[in-house]
């Protein structure tokens, strides 16, 4: 019945008979230099900011003590380095936020996907949500520091709150976007609630989710710095705020730029994950 | 009349009570309304029909008239307001067994490749071994002509294709009944063709029945052995036309350009345009 349509449809669309090699080279050629070419400009654009900003500071003091020098900073961050304080407050600043962006992103995500399983409970939660939501992290620290201590537990739980509201709301929009018809589907083949949820609710909320993921990097690094400035004898909050009470400016900006430079190694580490469980999205 | 156990078997052995053949899908009397701002909109009137073995009916109606309503009523979706809908002579609360639902949306999930697609339902139902739910779909869509494309996720595929994964997904565990939304609404004309005559085949072949909402005349008078007319709404039967085309149509082409073809198609026709005047 179907032997012509068959071999009809399969040479039409050409995909089953392999990509000849030259072709493919030439596609992956082309791919790897459009990514060249946005490196390219980004470092440009990076010099040229570098060699202004060296620069204006280069002819006048005042403005190299206010503003530091790319060359001061670099000089800071070499020297942090060497004395090891730069891997120290890495590493702290680091497990921190880690922590509280894996156990905010957790809870969040599971409290945000289970609400899809009862709209009575949802309903009941969402005002409390959008209040708790609402509270500035920044005003719960003194009493963080009180309940947790100085150490890493009051950063984490710092980080953990600056998380986990945002991964709530966002995987929860994730599972209440799933298109009905599709659970319709699922419903005629049969699927339990559980088997809605697990099949194709978790999955499809998984952009969303991944989504909150990228978001959460940097709301977990604040919390964690805000923490630190509250009170503590390490990382890259505590190396920043010292600095900045003794007026050594380019110090202030060495530490930022490493806490730069930790948000987008997460970030990418983010990325990195969200590609390898969503393979279908790299086609 | 005799307790024919569940549905399943009822469905598998064409139940028999009194001598009698229990269609599988028997309509009266039904009606549906949404509730919008608090007022009932009725949108199906009173509608019966009968859905015999081996039978393909096709519906066609007036856009907006309740054609899709009234499927996701019959597949327990939606719960009707008044009448009885029984499938193999039961009625059934929630899902009814062994029926294919689809619509013209694939609704393939695009996290799994066009085999796992096909092998949702027999993973939900946990019917066969993994091994064996996977060898039955492999085989179901190479027989609809996807041979080599088992590993491939949707986005790499044709619309065309896709909608054959969906068939795939919706026949892989042989139901008795299937209830399809305008699926090929969406193809060009060539595919529609081919992927008709492959659906008609399937369920001709497996004695199955086939429920067909359509907005094509000639796609209802191709496939069917009855062409169901709809008024507008509140929704009731119009007309009916019994298709004697015979039940072999293997020139899809030919019978198009039958005397007899062109004739249905235009009193179809004429109804509908009296219904949307
Ligand atoms: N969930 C809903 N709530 C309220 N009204 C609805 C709902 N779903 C459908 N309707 C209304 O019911 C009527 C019938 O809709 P339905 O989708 O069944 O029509 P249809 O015959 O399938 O149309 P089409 O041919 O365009 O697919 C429409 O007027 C629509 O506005
Ligand atoms: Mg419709």
């Amino acid at each position: 019945m179907t032997a012509e349509v068959d071999a009809g449809m399969a040479r039409s669309t050409g995909a089953s008979t392999p990509i000849p090699d030259t072709a493919a080279r030439r596609r992956r050629w082309k791919r790897l230099r459009a990514t060249a070419l946005v490196l390219a400009t980004q470092v440009a654009i990076l010099i040229a900011f570098l060699v202004f900003w060296g620069h204006m500071t280069s002819r006048n003091s005042a403005a190299a003590f206010m503003f530091g020098s790319p060359s001061a900073i670099g000089g800071f961050l070499l020297q942090m380095a060497r004395d090891g304080s730069l891997w120290r407050d890495l590493y702290v600043t680091g497990s921190e936020t880690l922590l509280g962006f894996f156990v905010g992103n957790l809870v969040g995500t599971v409290i945000g996907l289970s609400l899809w399983y009862s709209r009575f409970v949802s309903r009941v939660v969402e005002p409390f949500v959008i209040a708790i939501g609402s509270i500035p992290i920044i005003a719960l620290a003194p009493i963080i520091i009180i309940w947790f201590g100085t150490g890493l537990i009051s950063k984490v739980a710092m980080s953990t709150l600056s998380v986990v509201i945002v991964a709530l709301v966002t995987s929860y929009k994730g599972a209440l976007g799933v298109d009905p018809d599709q659970i319709n589907l699922m419903r005629t083949l049969g699927a339990s609630k559980f088997q809605v949820f697990r099949k194709l609710v978790v999955p499809a909320s998984l952009t969303d989710i991944f989504a909150g993921l990228k978001l959460t990097v940097g709301f977990a690094l604040i919390g964690a710095i805000v923490g630190e400035f509250m009170s503590s004898s390490e990382g890259l909050g505590h190396a920043i705020f010292k600095a900045g009470s003794l007026y050594i400016i380019p110090k202030v900006f060495a530490a930022l730029v490493a806490t730069i430079a930790l948000a987008l190694i997460l970030t990418f580490i983010v990325g990195k994950i969200e590609r390898l469980l969503m393979p279908w999205r790299r086609l | 009349m005799t307790d024919v156990g569940n549905a399943k078997t009822a469905g598998a052995a064409s139940a028999v009570a009194g001598g009698a053949v229990v269609p599988p899908l028997v309509v009266e009397h039904v009606s549906k309304g949404y509730e919008v701002n608090g007022e009932i909109v009725p949108v199906i009137g009173d509608l019966s029909l009968t859905l015999r073995e081996g039978e393909i009916v096709s519906i066609v109606g007036p856009s907006g008239c309740g054609k899709t309503t009234l499927l996701n009523t019959l597949c327990g979706l939606l719960s009707p307001d008044s009448g009885r809908i029984r499938w193999h002579g039961r009625e059934v609360t929630g899902q009814p067994q062994n029926v294919g639902y689809m619509l013209q949306k694939d609704l393939l999930l695009p996290w799994r490749t066009a085999l796992d697609n096909a092998m949702l339902g027999l993973e939900i139902r946990g019917v066969a071994a993994a091994a064996e739910a996977e060898d039955r779909s492999r085989a179901m869509l190479d027989q609809l002509g996807l041979h080599g494309f088992a590993d491939h996720y949707p986005s790499t595929l044709s619309g065309g294709m896709r909608q054959r994964v969906a068939l795939a997904r919706t026949l892989v565990h042989e139901p008795d009944v299937l209830l399809l939304d305008e699926p090929f609404a969406a193809l060009d004309f060539q595919s529609k063709l081919l992927i008709e005559n492959d659906t008609a085949s399937l369920v001709r072949q497996g004695r199955r029945s086939l429920l067909l909402i359509t907005h094509d005349i000639e796609e209802a008078v191709s496939l069917a052995d009855r062409v169901i007319v709809l008024s507008k709404r509140p929704t009731r039967i119009k007309a009916v036309y019994d298709i004697a085309l015979g039940a072999e149509r293997t020139d899809m082409i030919g019978l198009r350009q039958s005397p007899e073809f062109s004739h249905y198609v235009r009193r179809i026709w004429a109804d509908l345009d009296v219904v949307l005047q």
